[in-house]
């Protein structure tokens, strides 16, 4: 823990001191802000029999930028430190491959909860500032926000693993948006060939939309969940492997 | 200090390192020579930890490579060939964390970062941010990282790499001083810098070793091969026949030609003297003569010697 502490405060800092951590602080900010002005506007224009977190998660923007954000976040990762070097200085003092790992895993997962901050602050104000009774009830957003971060924190694992399979940061990135391209349609699997067949609950749970939906209603299914966090420490394990393996065949 | 016991790194069908065995007493200052491609690198990163050896062991100040890998790394303090650093950090600011990863904490960080930032000359530029640092000044902030811990091993990677002749002075004195007080292991291929600074030299080509005695005693050595350096006015192709065919005579190179000079390196055989045999030839033969030497050897003619393929 002494060792990993000053990791994840120089990893975290990576982001605060860098254009790119602002970059996204200010993306996650505005297309939030578009996600939630095209949810007021639809709410107010057609008469929905949701709430106004679920309409808001449920805009076409949402999955497109939510998908954007892990490959930006995590493509720098282990790829820069490989291209400069900068592996060797860490790999040969006292600390260990799973140091690495999980710091870059943690100060990331700090980053992205830090990101969703400003938007539950914007649902919390919308009585305030609109005078208007509250279109949803907190424990959606909580459970909406929890299901996020879940999911995200599986991303993040998806994502430093692609950044540890190679020294170009754009490459990792690109890996990145495949995984998580995959990942998106195997939810639209049983939408296209309907439930009738063996492996359809299969998919089932791999579908983050459908989970999503879930929790903008306030239903907070924990199969997935526990999924996600089973699928994380997976990930992380085969990243501790991938990052030995690259650097001991060198 | 280190005991290497037939250290091996293949990659594939490739052998980078084969069957390499030194040992390292405490207080050696050792050049570690090699040209390029000869395993220096690869060698370094298995004693350092970073790689495992496909065959054979290692000791790093009693700590196994291998077993006892974070004991041997804590022993350690190393520069890397390209001197990695984070340059988006000050320089004390980086000092700490590599100081804290190495397991310093309060005030014994302070004070080693303190020090090793006066002993590296960076008083001055403690506050700067490493991207603004010039290549002589961000070796030297490698060099207080790798002393920040204070290791009882010193590990540099070509440290002189890329720098300029003032710097490469002012470095060399850096580690001359350092190694008053620690073992060093110095991979180069600048053999001044290993004639200055080191008490042994280990010489590598191939991942083997070629030669591993102190640089005296491999100069003396091939000093003993023995060459003479024979500079006259003689028509070449007839110079190049008389002189190989004299007693003793090995081997006869033309080195230059001017003016109707030329000059002749004659290698002989160890432990005997041609120079009586090739005066009385040119006299012989009437050929005027300016200069007739032996040559003195140093460790560039050894590694030459040691490491040339041709």
């Amino acid at each position: 823990m002494m060792s990993l502490l000053p990791l994840i405060k120089k990893e975290f800092r990576s982001f605060t001191r860098s254009p790119l951590g602002w970059v996204l602080f200010s993306y996650t900010m505005i297309m939030e802000g578009i996600c939630l002005s095209t949810a007021m506007k639809s709410l107010a224009d057609t008469p929905i029999a949701e709430n106004l977190v679920f309409v808001t998660f449920h805009t076409p923007n949402f999955w497109f930028f939510f998908l954007f954000l892990f490959p930006l976040m995590t493509m720098r990762s282990f790829a820069e430190e490989e291209r400069s070097g900068t592996l060797e200085t860490l790999l040969t003092t006292p600390l260990e491959t799973y140091h690495l790992v999980w710091s870059k895993f943690l100060a990331r997962v700090l980053f992205y909860a830090l990101l969703w901050l400003p938007g539950i602050g914007v649902f919390l104000a919308f009585g305030w500032i609109t005078d208007l009774p509250m279109p949803f009830m907190k424990e959606i957003l909580f459970s909406t926000h929890l299901f996020l971060f879940i999911l995200g924190v599986y991303f993040i694992a998806l994502g430093n693993f692609a950044s540890c399979l190679t020294s170009n940061q754009i490459i990792a990135g690109i890996i990145t948006i495949g995984f998580l391209i995959i990942q998106y349609f195997l939810g639209f699997v049983t939408v296209i060939w309907g439930s009738h067949f063996i492996a359809a609950e299969f998919f089932n749970l791999f579908s983050a939309q459908a989970h999503l939906t879930n929790a903008c209603r306030g239903i907070l299914d924990t199969a997935p969940l526990i999924l996600y966090l089973l699928l994380t420490i997976f990930t992380l394990i085969l990243t501790h492997h991938a990052v030995n393996y690259r650097r001991w065949k060198r | 200090m280190i005991n290497a016991q037939n250290l091996t790194k293949s990659f594939g069908s490739r052998t980078a390192v084969d069957d390499l065995s030194f040992t390292v007493d405490k207080g050696d200052v050792i050049g570690f020579l090699g040209p390029n491609g000869a395993g220096k690198t690869t060698t370094i990163r298995m004693l350092t930890g970073y790689m495992p050896p496909t065959r054979g062991s290692a000791t790093i100040a009693g700590y196994d490579i291998r077993k006892q890998s974070r004991q041997a790394r804590q022993a350690i303090g190393y520069m890397p060939e390209s001197v990695p650093l984070y340059d988006d950090m000050r320089v004390s600011e980086y000092l700490k964390f590599r100081g804290r990863i190495k397991g310093l904490s309060g005030r014994r960080l302070k004070e080693r970062v303190s020090d090793v930032i006066e002993q590296c000359g960076l008083v001055e530029m403690r506050r700067r941010i490493i991207k603004a640092l010039s290549k002589g000044y961000r070796q030297r902030v490698g060099l207080a990282d790798a002393l920040v811990h204070e290791p009882e091993l010193l590990i540099l990677d070509e440290p002189t790499n890329g720098l300029d002749p003032n710097q490469i002075r002012s470095i060399r004195g850096l580690i001359k001083d350092l190694a008053k007080e620690r073992t060093v292991m110095i991979s180069t291929h600048i053999l001044s810098e290993v004639e200055m600074t080191c008490n042994k030299v280990i010489i590598i080509d191939r991942g083997r070793i070629k030669a591993a005695d102190r640089p005296e005693n491999l100069v003396r050595s091939l000093r003993s091969t023995g060459s003479v350096i024979l500079d006259t006015k003689a028509p070449a192709q007839e110079a190049l026949a008389s002189l190989a065919e004299l007693q003793h005579v090995k081997k006869v190179r033309e080195i230059t030609g001017k003016e109707g000079w030329n000059k002749y390196e004659i290698v002989v055989d160890a432990g005997t003297d041609a120079r009586e045999r090739i005066a009385d030839l040119c006299q012989q033969k009437a050929w005027s003569f300016r200069s007739l030497h032996r040559k003195d050897s140093n460790l560039e003619d050894v590694f030459v010697e040691l490491t040339r393929r041709d």
